[in-house]
C-alpha cells in the first residue's frame, strides 16, 4: 500500500525537509525545484560541472537540430 | 558552438594566467546547476597578463565576440594595455575576462574572497559563495536573482551542516 505522501511525491510533489530553514522555503515559494538542488549538493564539485558540461553539450546539440530545421 | 570550461580552465592556468573563475560556472560549483553558456574569469589586467590570456587562447581563433566585427584578438595587441575587460570567443567557447567584479571589487579583493578547489585536472580558484551571492544581487538581472535564490539556500543548508545555524 502506497502512503498519501509516497503517492504525492510519485506525482513531483516536493516535500519539504523538516529542518528547511526560511531561505530553503523562499527559494521553494518562488518555485526552484530544490530536488535538484538536494541532488546537486550530494555530487562532488567535480561532478557538478561535469554534469553541467553534459547539460551544455546537450542544449547546443538541441540548438543546432533546431536552426538546422529551421532552415530547411 | 562548443564550450568546453574545463580546457579552457586548463589553457589559463597553463599560460601562467592567475585568475578566479566567477559567473555562472561558479554558482553551478556551489550547487545550483544552473545552464551557462560561457566561463567567466576575474584576474589582473595589464598587457603582461592579457598577454597570457592571448597565449592561452591563440590557437582557438580569438575574437572580441561583442565588437560589430568580430575583430580577431591578435589584431587588438597595441591596445592590451588599455583593456580592463575581454569578451571572447574561441573555437572552445565564450571566455569572458573581467578586472573587477561587482558587489565584490578588484581582481586581489576576489582573490581574498576565493576558495581553492580540486579537480582531477588541476586546482582553480572560485569565489566563495558569499562573494558570489553578494556579485549576483549587485548585478541584479532576474536570472542573477534567480542564482541568488537558489545560493542563499544552499549557504543556510550548509551552515545548518555545520552548525552554524
Amino acid at each position: 500500500m502506497i502512503d498519501a505522501a509516497t503517492l504525492a511525491q510519485m506525482n513531483g510533489e516536493y516535500v519539504m525537509p523538516p529542518d528547511a530553514g526560511p531561505a530553503w522555503r523562499a527559494a521553494r515559494e518562488a518555485g526552484i525545484d530544490m530536488s535538484l538542488i538536494e541532488e546537486a549538493l550530494k555530487l562532488t564539485p567535480e561532478q557538478r560541472l561535469a554534469e553541467h558540461q553534459q547539460v551544455i553539450d546537450f542544449l547546443l546539440e538541441v540548438q543546432e537540430a533546431g536552426q538546422r530545421n529551421g532552415t530547411e | 558552438m562548443a564550450q568546453n570550461d574545463q580546457a579552457l580552465l586548463m589553457r589559463l592556468r597553463d599560460a601562467g594566467l592567475e585568475f578566479v573563475v566567477i559567473g555562472g560556472v561558479c554558482v553551478v560549483y556551489h550547487g545550483a546547476l544552473l545552464a551557462t553558456f560561457d566561463l567567466d574569469i576575474c584576474c589582473p589586467f595589464g598587457e603582461e597578463n592579457v598577454r597570457r590570456i592571448e597565449a592561452a587562447v591563440n590557437e582557438l581563433h580569438p575574437v572580441h565576440r561583442l565588437t560589430a566585427n568580430k575583430l580577431p584578438l591578435e589584431l587588438t595587441r597595441s591596445a592590451f594595455g588599455d583593456l580592463k575587460n575581454l569578451y571572447l570567443q574561441t573555437d572552445l567557447g565564450k571566455l569572458d575576462c573581467l578586472s573587477e567584479v561587482a558587489g565584490v571589487g578588484d581582481f586581489s579583493t576576489v582573490r581574498e574572497q576565493s576558495v581553492v578547489a580540486s579537480f582531477s585536472y588541476g586546482q582553480f580558484r572560485f569565489l566563495n559563495l558569499d562573494s558570489l551571492i553578494a556579485s549576483k544581487k549587485a548585478v541584479g538581472r532576474d536570472r542573477d536573482l534567480d542564482a541568488v535564490r537558489r545560493l542563499l539556500a544552499i549557504k543556510e543548508k550548509k551552515e545548518q551542516q555545520t552548525g552554524l545555524l
